[in-house]
């Protein structure tokens, strides 16, 4: 094999080009550009080649994320002593040290938050709990299917992170307070670090409504990177995916083999030009996914008892569902990050200011039995050990009300969940206070569930970096080794 | 890329530390000092130990220097690593004492601590050769700009102007062969779509295949750099640097950017199109308002600091100000030095509080337009010096809530590029600039818009009369209440234009005695015109109540009882306070005027109001004042300043880098000491004495590069093996780089093909609903950091945030958008009629040599011709099929021929 391709376009060794191609979604120009940078700046650099740094545990991410903030003291982390102290300021219960300025100095409350005050009076839980499992881990009453696979959670009681607003969807997500600028997402990362599973689908999808401060996730590593939507609508799932206007396949078919052939006969005049054989090889790519995309939606081959599981006819989760039932096709098909996004609009479904226990219910109501059902379904078909399945929000709500019966963004300790992918089964990770006010054991930044995430998917994120754009300390964070298997 | 490291320093306090990306020599292997241990120590410990800082009175830049050490002596002893400072220092247990010390970095690794005592126990050894870094004074982008003298090349005959000089210079140190020229086809699409973002027509192209003068390439470029198009399309690339963006926020909710920010966007296009200078273009969009405070459409170009505008934070709005202007203008990454001093260039951090500080004052507002009262419908978005009194303050480790307030920072340059004093001196504004509701046609506007209400409001009175005249009995009630409330609104509308007349006397009355001097006594007939002004004031509140009364009154009784008694209850809330409107306005037009009144001004400009205290409240509203600052023209006119040494060097790269494919300097926003000097040195600075020398005219540079025999090469790089043997990636420049057109050109130039390119030219943006239907061009587009027109994204359009250059991405979702969209699709079958009007049905030999030459502007050659004339026999054998459709299908697939969105 030749270690240098002669490239008209760009400077590009073979190497690059490879991984490039062989990413199949991802684009041919900015490992390209990065690389002729880094070697005019004289700096060793290539672009990463498609395959994992370290044995994998994991193949796919399903990241599934509640836009608005769902209450971790309603969900995954109950505190009945917001019952018992009910309607007492904190200061007046054993609790107030969870007031000590310096505990509350974390908060960097940059843009002012019209919800930023303090919400001092504790407000009882809304919903019952229960143990469950053989784990006996305790899961609100909101979330009943949930609790059915609760013996395959790993649940961390101990996030925290800094936007006390909804910037915090998109910090989540990247790492970053929005107010440092924009960076790329999890998703964008693993895109780029790791190879493609199936060539006839896109390897990064989005579903669901994302929220004008976090509409993309690439960033500088370019838009190849970015999420590309999916629509649950099998006649227009995907931008672009068929003709806008009636053209036979037959027509469009000898078309492909004409546009094939001129751009091969070109290359005559224009030898070893790696543009063009990319651009050979995104034609191919783009006429296998006209077919392979609207395959994913047609739910027709799924068994009355999966769509059921699903509740795919059930008005209050349907739409979740179809989502959901979608992503376990894709990733059986081999998609490699699915991210959606639940409860668009505004801020997001779950900022429940007023009303919680109205709002959590009917949200809850609408995730819960297609999460179940995902959770079962993955694992029934083998497919829960190599595929990580979490289940986010930007932020907690805080112990005390807002309103009359509303709870506030709280930054200070929430709770997330992963479940598969070599992770620990049945565990919970980190603790609040009796209140939830603060993390108080294994406390962990959001970058945290990324680093664990691409630990289980055998990337070392600083192999990724590229030259140019130093990542911190902080952007890389730590697995959390405690919840690997 | 398109970015560099500092950007990424954030502000996280809790994690100050830097990660160092540095090699880790192979356990086993020899330490070599170049590749292992040199670059660990520039990485972490060169910006205080080198050329830049030399903390300790101690260099680390070569092993002399080492040895030399500091004042506490040399840090390294050849063989023995115990013994040696620095081993003690970076393993140091105590943070105060550990180098780097906090806030610069985590400590090193214990692989790295173990390559550097290997290293040292092998001896320390080190080229013999080895130099310290250079002064930063000496940098290449740095040092002051002299003209270099043209070479006497080898290759005497390929050179068409000194562009080539300096690139057959490198060529023959080198041993390249620069490629061949391009075929006039091949050429004449590329000048089109490169100076005008469109290809050429058939017509076009066989009029200059045709002309055997010799000069016939020159007066293409003529033409078309006259050609107005010209200004759109190249406005789109500066408007990539200036980071051009129409407003976005949460739904209607402005947070970003500007209403009407298009009018700098129009700006750009005019004065590009006007070759105005780039250093005059500069100094308007800094600061028209200190320059030309009353001169509305240079005003506009100050759309570049409005675009800046943030609704919740300050210190967010002037970051983007201080990164983009040092960026984009200067290409220095001031930004770096926002937390700490700079580690590559010799900016400290108090230099970035410095640049701040000739932003600190402005604000931004919008002013009224001649011809349009409202402001929501249109208005000039500009800077203005607001906040003349708000100190700057060093932010300590760069976060906002820890401003050192032990000094206030003034404004100046970084001490390296001190070529001159800066005056900064206040700017008195004429009156019209600062009350610019004294510009003469704000009270005209108002007054049409006045007149207008008056006009709608009589017909809507006709209307209703006729209605009431032909009510059944059983409709008459109402009918009569619907035109009693018509009528009242007419008196109303009537109110408010005579008012406005007496507003406008008073007002005038006013102006003509402060003009005077601002304590001359108000005379008689200014009073008289007040209190009339005043008591007009009254009446329109009056009318205003009587006509709420009314109207609430009209719609009491049909204010459904059930279910919505709800409703009903409001109107009656409505009512009640509209009766005590009436009342008190009642009395307030029998009440004697106070001296104390004043007259309720008509609006000339509104400012823009921020949100920082408060996100659900606007903050005490920023009156433009009677002085402007004088910073912002000051600085304007240090970086516009021959001298400076930045400015024209960064200027001419943005400029060759969109005709040449790449730019000469990578990092394009970046000219300092992190980057190797590019390899084009002496035609960087030659280009920017070309620059400054022709009166900052950007056409003169554009002629220089596109009349160049670099610029005619292939771009193939058939026939040239050799030169790729020894440059592939092309530095040398021995042939053309081809560039992937960029998405606007990709759209504008299908729908020029298909004849339906709207060439309306300037206004406001299309929105994005009107898009799909829109044949406006694309730069014309309304494009934000929300609202990104999907065709255009998928061909790597813009960030809004930041982009410095362009994305060529190749990927699948291109190859849909160009396969399936409806755009690609109308357009084929309208291209397919255009070109084949004159070919004969049946000629596919003919159609298809016309489709090649229109749509990827050559000829095909033997094989692409049997392969069309093939599949379009396919096609046409296919059921249903027709003759046209097999042309439409053949257009069709050349639009997605990999050579119609590449320019060769």
């Amino acid at each position: 094999m030749k270690t240098g391709f002669h490239s008209p376009h760009r400077a590009l060794s073979r190497r690059a080009f490879l991984a490039d191609m062989g990413m199949g979604f991802t684009g041919l120009a900015l490992g390209a550009m990065l690389q002729r940078d880094a070697r005019a700046s004289g700096a060793a650099w290539s672009p990463p080649d498609g395959l994992p740094h370290f044995p994998p545990k994991a193949k796919n991410v399903i990241w599934l994320f509640m836009n608005g903030g769902v209450s971790h003291m309603e969900s995954f982390d109950p505190k009945p002593m917001l019952t018992k102290y009910a309607g007492k300021t904190i200061a007046e219960t054993p609790f107030k040290d969870t007031q000590d300025p310096k505990k509350l100095a974390l908060e960097r409350l940059v843009v002012p938050d019209a919800n930023g005050n303090q919400r001092n009076v504790l407000f009882p839980l809304q919903s019952g709990f229960q143990k469950h499992g053989q784990s006996g881990i305790e899961v609100s009453d909101w979330f009943p299917h949930i609790a059915r696979n609760v013996d395959k959670l790993a649940i961390v009681r101990s996030m925290w992170t800094t936007d006390s607003n909804h910037g915090a969807q998109a910090q989540f997500h990247s790492g970053r307070h929005m107010n440092d600028g924009e960076f790329p997402t999890l998703g964008a990362w693993v895109h780029y670090g790791l190879g493609s599973l199936n060539d006839n689908l896109p390897q990064f999808i989005s579903m669901g409504t994302r929220e004008y401060w976090m509409k993309r996730d690439g960033h500088y590593l370019g838009p190849v990177h970015d999420a590309v939507p999916l629509r649950i609508d099998p006649a227009n799932p995907l931008d672009f995916a068929k003709p806008e206007r009636p053209f036979s396949a037959d027509a469009q078919a000898l078309g492909r083999d004409l546009v094939k052939e001129l751009n091969a006969l070109r290359g005559v005049e224009y030898p070893r030009d790696p543009a063009m054989a990319a651009r050979i090889a995104s034609y191919e790519l783009a006429f296998r996914m006209q077919r392979s995309v609207p395959d994913v939606l047609d739910f027709s081959k799924e068994t009355a008892e999966t769509k059921a599981l699903y509740g795919v006819e059930l008005p209050h989760c349907r739409d979740f569902a179809m989502q959901l039932l979608a992503t376990r096709r894709l990733v059986e098909r081999g998609v490699r990050f699915v991210q959606i996004q639940h409860g668009g609009g505004g801020a997001g479904v779950w900022d429940a200011h007023g009303g919680l226990k109205a709002n959590h219910a009917k949200n809850s109501l609408a995730v819960d039995q297609p999460i179940g059902a995902l959770l079962t379904d993955l694992e029934r078909r083998g497919l829960l050990n190599e595929t990580i399945v979490i289940f986010a929000t930007e932020f907690g709500r805080t112990p005390g009300t807002q309103g009359s019966d509303g709870r506030d963004h709280h930054i200070f300790g929430f709770s997330v969940w992963m479940a598969g992918g070599g992770l620990k089964r049945g565990v919970v990770h980190g603790a609040t206070d009796e209140i939830g006010f603060h993390a108080t054991e294994n406390r962990h930044y959001v970058t945290d569930i990324h680093a664990t995430i691409l630990q289980q998917l055998g990337l070392d994120s600083r192999r990724l970096e590229i030259p140019g754009r130093k990542r911190l300390e902080i952007d890389h964070g730590k697995p959390i080794r405690e919840i690997i298997a | 890329m398109k970015c560099n490291a500092a950007a990424e320093c954030g502000r996280w306090i809790f994690f100050p530390v830097l990660v160092a990306l540095v090699p880790v020599a192979p356990v086993g292997a020899a330490v070599d000092y170049a590749k292992d241990v040199k670059p660990l120590l520039r990485e972490r410990c060169y910006s205080c130990h080198g050329a830049l800082k030399q903390k300790a009175k101690l260099r680390l830049d070569t092993v002399e220097l080492m040895l030399m050490g500091g004042e506490d002596g040399a840090v390294i002893e050849r063989g023995k690593p115990d013994r040696s400072l620095i081993i003690g220092r970076v393993t140091d247990s105590d943070p105060v004492e550990r180098m780097p010390p906090p806030h610069e970095g985590e400590p090193f690794t214990a692989a790295q601590v173990a390559m550097l005592r290997e290293w040292i126990a092998a001896g320390a050894p080190a080229p013999a050769d080895e130099k310290p870094e250079t002064d930063p004074k000496e940098h290449w982008a740095f040092r002051p700009r002299v003209r270099p003298s043209v070479p006497q090349v080898a290759n005497a005959k390929w050179v068409r102007n000194p562009v080539d000089a300096f690139i057959a210079k490198q060529h023959g140190e080198r041993g390249l062969t620069p490629q061949p020229e391009a075929s006039r086809p091949v050429l004449l699409r590329r000048l089109y779509l490169d100076l005008i973002g469109l290809p050429p027509t058939p017509a076009e192209i066989a009029a200059f295949e045709n002309d055997a003068s010799p000069d016939w390439y020159e007066r293409a470029v003529n033409r078309l750099l006259d050609d107005p198009r010209h200004g759109e399309r190249w406005a789109r690339h500066w408007m990539d640097v200036w980071r051009y963006s129409d407003w976005w926020g949460l739904n209607d909710q402005l947070r970003n950017s500007q209403k009407h920010i298009w009018h700098w966007r129009d700006w750009i296009v005019e004065s590009l199109n006007a070759d105005t200078p780039y250093d005059e273009m500069i100094r308007l969009m800094l600061a028209a308002d200190e320059l030309h405070p009353n001169d509305l459409g240079k005003l506009r170009a100050t759309g570049f600091l409005a675009r800046n505008w943030f609704l919740f934070n300050r210190d967010h709005w002037l970051d983007e100000t201080v990164e983009h202007v040092s960026k984009g203008i200067l290409g220095i990454t001031l930004n770096c030095a926002k937390c700490h001093d700079h580690k590559f260039d010799p900016f400290a951090q108090a230099d970035y509080y410095k640049m701040r500080a000739f932003f600190e004052p402005y604000h931004v507002r919008m002013d009224v337009a001649p011809g349009e009262a409202d402001l929501a419908r249109d208005g000039i978005p500009r800077a203005f010096d607001g906040l003349l009194d708000t100190p700057t303050y060093r932010f300590v480790r760069g976060e906002e809530s820890r401003p050192d307030k032990s000094a206030v920072i003034a404004p100046a340059v970084p001490d390296l590029f001190a070529f001159k004093k800066l005056e900064i001196s206040p700017v008195t504004l004429p009156p019209e600039a600062w009350q610019p509701e004294r510009r003469p046609w704000v009270a005209d506007t108002h007054l049409a818009a006045a007149r207008k209400k008056v006009e709608a409001a009589t017909s809507a009175a006709e209307q209703a009369k006729t209605k009431a005249a032909d009510a059944k009995p059983a409709d008459s009630a109402a009918a009569q209440g619907a035109l009693n409330v018509a009528e009242l609104a007419l008196a109303l509308a009537k109110a408010e234009l005579a008012s406005l007349e007496l507003r406008i006397a008073a007002m005038r009355a006013t102006w003509t005695r402060t003009d005077r001097g601002a304590n001359d006594p108000a005379g008689d007939d200014e009073r008289e015109k007040v209190k009339a002004a005043i008591q007009s004031e009254r009446e329109v509140a009056a009318a205003k109540a009587r006509h709420a009364v009314a109207s609430a009154e009209l719609r009491l009784p049909n204010a459904p009882a059930t279910p919505a008694e709800k409703k009903a209850v409001s109107v009656e809330k409505e009512l009640k306070a509209a009766r005590e409107s009436l009342e008190k306005a009642t009395k307030a037009l029998a009440a004697p005027i106070a001296a104390t009144e004043k007259v309720t001004p008509f609006s000339g400009a509104e400012w823009t109001p921020t949100r920082f205290f408060t996100s659900t409240k606007d903050d005490p509203k920023v009156e433009p004042g009677p002085k402007s600052s004088g910073r912002r023209s000051a600085l304007a006119d240090w970086i516009t300043d021959a001298r400076n040494p930045l400015t024209a060097r960064v200027a001419v790269n943005h400029i060759w880098s969109r005709h040449m494919g790449a730019p000469l300097v990578a990092t394009t926003f970046d000219f300092g000491r992190k980057n190797a000097a590019p390899a084009h040195v002496e035609l960087i600075d030659w280009l920017a004495c070309e620059l400054v020398e022709h009166g900052w005219s950007m056409k003169h540079v554009h002629r220089l590069i596109v009349t160049s025999a670099a610029y005619r090469m292939m771009s193939s790089t058939a026939g040239g093996e050799a030169n790729a043997a020894k440059d592939q990636d092309n530095v040398r420049l021995w042939r053309r780089t081809p560039i992937r057109l960029e998405a606007e050109a990709v759209r504008d130039s299908i729908l020029a093909l298909a004849g339906e390119l709207d060439p309306t030219m300037g206004g406001p943006s299309v929105p994005t609903a009107a898009q799909a239907e829109s044949k406006r061009r694309s730069l014309y587009f309304f494009h934000s950091n929300n609202e990104r027109n999907l065709f255009l994204t998928t061909f790597d359009e813009a960030n809004v945030k930041e982009c410095y250059r362009r994305d060529e991405s190749i990927i699948p979702q291109q190859a849909l958008a160009l396969l399936n969209s409806r755009l690609v699709q109308d357009s084929a079958a309208r291209i397919a009629a255009r070109l084949g009007a004159d070919v004969p049905a049946g000629d596919d030999a003919a159609f298809v040599r016309q489709a090649f030459r229109g749509v990827l502007g050559v000829a095909p050659n033997d094989g692409e011709l049997a392969a069309c004339m093939k599949t379009m026999d396919a096609w046409r054998k296919l059921p249903k099929a027709t003759p046209d459709q097999a042309r439409a299908n053949l257009i069709w697939a050349l639009l997605n021929h990999n050579d119609f969105v590449t320019l060769r």
